[in-house]
């Protein structure tokens, strides 16, 4: 069982090295099939991972397994290990899983592209990382695997690196992550001083003893590196840039796994989070504004690939509401279902995209169902999933959150809920707004004039992904069933002890208003499609919400204008003039003077030697005298 | 035995190369082969050092002139010895840059290079406050006529702001040997007691601090690191500024342990002040070596920071920072000078798009920058933590500084990898600019090949660093 989980660590890493070291001696095929099959690799590692585990007793499900010291400072050590209990082998069958087949659809996505052994080397690397960061037995360790996804985000999102808007969006995604990762790395020096260990589990022992100032510092150290990597409010602006990528990286990176990385942290650290209720609040309450926030948003872009990527930042929200009143089942389900709805909308998305010749304006395209059959079914799965309609994936996971949040009562509990279904709104006149206009009506002229030039639905290696993914897009909800059959909550439990349950009148009370409004949301999309219009009329509002409610001016004027002109201003007013030139000047004067009366080197010498020779003598006297 | 061999090969090596008249390219050779044989020979030497007790080994002892408590006492501490190890290998790497681009006046140049070497290893060996000293000083003369003969337009003005700097520190510090010496009646560092003399400690403070440099004293930095030859600013940055390093460990704390807790405040904020300036200016810097000449001074006061910490997660965190900051700079700025050669320029705005067609240079560069701004998982990401770490016994602020380092750092880094590789070719990058040749793999790869090593298993350096013994000498 640990065997496995070593092979389904490593087996991506090997994938990247071999990538690297073989560079053109191997041709680009051969590249994409050592990424997907080493992916795969690690699907069947982390299957025997999780088997392992399933057959074991309850409570016995929790093992370290640790290769060697990787950093050590007198008592102070970090081993590098990996714990495979009940969290991470689910997180590590969908990473290896679902990035599994979104590597093999890449191999016929980017067929043709000059560097695509650099594009699967990438990936593979990326794999690793995540695994490394849902595996990893100690927050040291996850801080490494949670740079190295952001590392490997950064090459991806630039991969195309002579598109300005590509580098521009990798740079600002590496640095929002940065200021993540920095948070959270003062968490954990605070933990070092305190617990004197990084080990989940002795970090857990210990935390009854810590203060409550330092548990909540903590856990704001934490969370701010979870808001930064899965793009909340306010460190989110970087992610619908990120789709300047390719789509198969805005599936993997960008929608179904490392955006996700903050809520596994939620979970993972779910103990400090307890102990620290005010700040585990602070999550639900910034994951419900970025869920309504990025839904509203959503209405008004008219990149395909955008609206998607709002809708992942919501989708997260609704993660993030979870995590926050420690329905820890429940936020990881939805991780789950999302992983694979929207990596499939993803992928349909880039089918699409891929057969209009990279395309992404949805106003240039329109009754896409005709040319594209299969497409077509596989985006309305995966948009009735996320959706939430009855019986697709999403339908489970995300009304057990919003139901969770009327469990879990007062004042907070109610306002998360209204913030749900609002949001359950909204999901629902986004995600068929973007259907319709792509997929309905007439054909528009650049998908008339593509008929019969463009790729068509893609090979098989795209195909059978999509195929994949649809059905478990359709069925994968189905391991709870609230009140009937719930194998994966009680899976979860063991090792995150929820702190709240919807009973079952108010899960399936819930379901009803939600799916209601979801029906209704969908319906007023369709509405303005059919009039032409958009949901939202009011030209005022539209504005707004088209500049993404200026958080981008925001913060170029907060943080990095201010920076780039105090930078300017050090140099200009004080290195240059003062600390460079002053310098400078006595400089080339001593060489002047020298040169004139012609004794440069000897003078200078001279000069110096005396110079030398009387300080030290008068500094010697003072330092001996004066003590 | 160890060690003194150590010192001789390069000066000898330096000696025969200077009197030998040899064509060019033989002077070259040999040297490298020299610069290669120290490397042989460290890592013979490692091969004997027990890193489990880390004390005082190797060494070798002679009276000298026993009236004045002189003696020629050498040998290595485990900190030291990664230090010297750093050495030997960027020396390596640098005299073989040197052999690659083909400098002319090869005697004197190669000669100067081994000497310079030479008085490295010595500094980080030498066991007598003289001998340091000594040593210390005689960096600064080969690094003069290097800056001044070979370097760049402005090499005169460059070599002058840097020996007025360093012959103020040089000046000072001198003071402070005589008078530590005369008060002690040794100048043993082994057998001397400690002072709580403040002038003598800021003697050595403001020597070291113009060395490393440290915010305010860096004013030769910019000129210095844009006009020497770039493999000797590779060996500037990553080497010689760790004898400040070393000289805090070494001598300026163990020494001088009181007037260092009651100063450390004001070294530490200096160090802050300088993290966060040198952060700031390197991320406007207009041109490459700008910037990489900021970020070293702000990886500088990381360091100092860590020293400062007085906490052994600091001290640690020091040591391998300084290791691994070697290999950084050191590749940084080898590759800098491969993209000058190409261009003829580093100036940001005349490069770019240099990816394209250049997959060698494109993925080394990506290595070298993503360690140099300290992605979680890497070496100087382990050595940064430490420091992180270890500075919250002094103050939960200093932490914070360190944490606004790394995303500073990330900020200036992206824009350097950038400025090189990507978006549409600058107006200097001709299509006839060629991806890294053979020759100049073999020269940074080594280095990244160490970083990545390092980074798999940064224990091998924190651990072994510092004796129990001399943790407890460092901390008050």
């Amino acid at each position: 069982m640990i065997a496995g989980a070593w092979v389904c660590l490593l087996s991506p890493l090997a994938g990247a090295v071999a990538i690297t070291l073989a560079g053109g001696r191997i041709s680009r095929r051969t590249a994409g099939w050592i990424s997907t099959l080493t992916t795969f690799v690690a699907f069947g590692g982390a299957l025997i991972a999780f088997f392992g585990l399933w057959g074991e007793g309850h409570g016995d499900r929790e093992h370290i397994s640790t290769a060697y010291t990787w950093l050590e400072s007198g008592d102070f050590e970090v081993e590098f290990q990996i714990l495979v209990d009940t969290l991470s082998s689910t997180m590590m069958l969908i990473v290896s899983g679902v990035g599994g087949l979104i590597v093999w659809y890449s191999m016929g996505y980017l067929a043709g592209d000059d560097e695509e052994r650099r594009y699967f080397a990438y990936m593979s690397l990326f794999v690793f990382s995540m695994l490394l960061l849902v595996q990893a037995g100690n927050f040291l360790l996850l801080l490494a695997g949670w740079g190295l996804v952001g590392l490997a985000s950064y090459l991806l999102i630039g991969f195309w690196h002579h598109k300005p808007e590509a580098v521009a969006a990798a740079k600002k995604a590496f640095v929002m992550n940065a200021i993540g990762d920095a948070t959270l790395a003062l968490g954990l020096v605070l933990l070092v001083w305190e617990t004197g260990t990084l080990e989940y589990l002795g970090v857990f022992e210990d935390l009854d003893s810590l203060s409550t100032t330092t548990v909540n510092l903590v856990a704001v150290g934490l969370l701010g590196g979870a808001v930064a990597k899965s793009a909340q409010i306010p460190l989110h602006t970087w992610l619908p840039d990120a789709m300047e990528g390719p789509t198969p990286v805005s599936a993997l990176i960008h929608a179904a796994t490392m955006v996700t990385a903050g809520v596994y942290l939620l979970v993972r650290a779910s103990p400090v989070f307890e102990a620290a209720p005010d700040v585990q609040h602070l999550a639900a309450i910034l994951g419900a504004i970025t869920l309504l926030v990025a839904g509203v948003v959503a209405l008004v872009q008219w990149d395909i690939k955008r609206v998607i990527a709002y809708s992942t930042m919501s989708q997260i929200g609704y993660m993030f509401v979870a995590a926050g009143i420690g329905a820890y089942g429940y936020a990881l389900f939805h991780l789950m279902t999302h992983a694979f709805f929207k990596a499939l909308l993803f992928m349909s998305a880039g089918v699409v995209i891929h057969h209009l010749g990279g395309e992404q304006d949805i106003r240039r395209m329109g009754g896409l169902r005709s040319v594209m059959p299969r497409t077509h079914l596989a985006f309305l799965v995966g948009g009735l999933s996320l959706a939430g309609i009855p019986i697709f994936a999403g339908f489970w996971s995300k009304d057990g959150i919003v139901a969770a949040a009327f469990a879990s009562g007062d004042t907070l509990g109610y306002t998360l809920w209204v913030a749900g279904l609002v949001g359950a709104l909204l999901t629902g006149a986004y995600t068929f707004r973007l259907y319709f206009t792509v997929f309905r009506g007439e054909p528009s002229e650049l998908v008339t004039a593509q008929a019969h030039e463009g790729h068509g639905e893609g090979p098989l290696s795209m195909l059978i992904p999509v195929g994949v993914l649809s059905v478990l897009a359709t069925i994968g909800g189905l391991v709870v069933i609230p009140g009937v059959w719930e194998p994966f909550l009680h899976w979860i439990d063991e090792t995150a002890e929820p702190l709240v349950m919807a009973s079952v009148a108010e899960d399936y009370g819930t379901s009803a208003i939600a799916v209601t409004l979801a029906l209704i949301g969908a319906g007023l999309a369709h509405r303005a499609f059919r009039s032409q219009r958009q949901v939202i009329t009011n030209p005022r509002i539209w504005h707004v919400l088209e500049h993404k409610l200026y958080f981008d001016e925001l913060y170029d004027a907060l943080f990095y204008r201010p920076s780039a002109s105090v930078s300017n201003a050090l140099r200009r007013n004080i290195e240059e003039p003062v600390v460079e030139r002053s310098l400078d000047e006595i400089g080339s004067g001593t060489i002047q003077v020298g040169g004139e009366v012609g004794r440069v080197q000897s003078g200078l010498l001279r000069t110096y030697a005396v110079a030398i020779a009387f300080s030290v003598a008068v500094l010697v006297v003072v330092f001996v005298a004066v003590r | 035995m160890w060690t003194t061999a150590l010192l001789l090969l390069p000066l000898a090596g330096a000696l025969v190369v200077a009197i030998l008249p040899l064509p060019r390219e033989s002077t070259a050779g040999l040297a490298f082969l020299v610069a290669l044989g120290e490397v042989a020979l460290w890592i013979a030497a490692a091969g004997r050092f027990d890193f489990d007790d880390g004390g005082l080994q190797l060494g070798t002892t002679r009276e000298w002139v026993e009236s004045l408590g002189i003696s020629y006492s050498v040998g290595f501490y485990g900190f030291s010895l990664w230090l010297a190890g750093a050495t030997v290998i960027v020396f390596a790497a640098a005299i073989g840059y040197g052999m690659w681009v083909g400098r002319d006046r090869s005697r004197a140049y190669h000669a100067l290079m081994l000497f310079l070497l030479g008085a490295v290893v010595a500094t980080f060996a030498a066991q007598d406050l003289l001998l340091f000293y000594v040593s210390f000083e005689a960096m600064l003369i080969p690094l003069y006529v290097l800056v001044g003969v070979w370097g760049g337009e402005r090499r005169q003005a460059a070599t002058v702001t840097f020996v007025i700097y360093t012959m103020a520190g040089s000046l000072l510090m001198l003071a402070s040997v005589v008078a530590f010496g005369v008060t002690q009646g040794t100048f043993s560092l082994t057998e001397s007691g400690t002072s709580d003399n403040v002038w003598i400690f800021l003697g050595f403070a403001i020597a070291f601090a113009v060395k490393a440099p440290l915010f305010p004293f860096h004013g030769w930095l910019p000129l210095a690191y844009r006009e020497a030859p770039v493999e000797v600013a590779a060996v500037l940055s990553a080497i010689v500024s760790k004898t400040a390093i070393y000289g805090f460990l070494r001598i300026g704390i163990p020494k001088f342990p009181e007037p260092a807790d009651d100063l450390s405040g004001l070294i530490l904020v200096l160090a802050c002040a300088g993290l966060v300036y040198g952060s700031l200016l390197a991320f406007r810097a207009p041109d490459l070596r700008g910037v990489i000449a900021y970020s070293s001074m702000a990886q500088m006061s990381l360091i100092t920071i860590g020293v400062f910490a007085f906490d052994d997660l600091g001290l640690d965190g020091a040591v391998l920072q300084s290791v691994a900051h070697a290999f950084v700079s050191a590749s940084m700025f080898l590759l800098v000078g491969m993209v000058e050669r190409r261009c003829g320029t580093s100036d940001i705005d005349a490069l770019g798009g240099m990816a394209r067609g250049r997959p060698s240079l494109a993925t080394v560069v990506l290595v070298a920058g993503m360690i140099a701004l300290a992605v979680p998982g890497s070496a100087t990401f382990a050595g940064e933590f430490l420091i992180m770490a270890g500075a919250y016994q002094q103050g939960w602020g200093y932490s914070v500084v360190v944490a606004l380092g790394i995303v500073l750092a990330a900020m200036y880094t992206l824009r350097v990898i950038s400025a090189i590789l990507h978006v549409k070719p600058g107006r200097a990058v001709r299509d006839e600019a060629l991806d890294l040749r053979p020759g100049e793999l073999a020269l940074v790869l080594p280095l990244l090949l160490l970083l990545l090593g390092l980074s798999v298993w940064p224990a091998l350096v924190s651990e072994s660093a510092f004796a129990a013994s001399t943790l407890a000498e460092l901390l008050p």
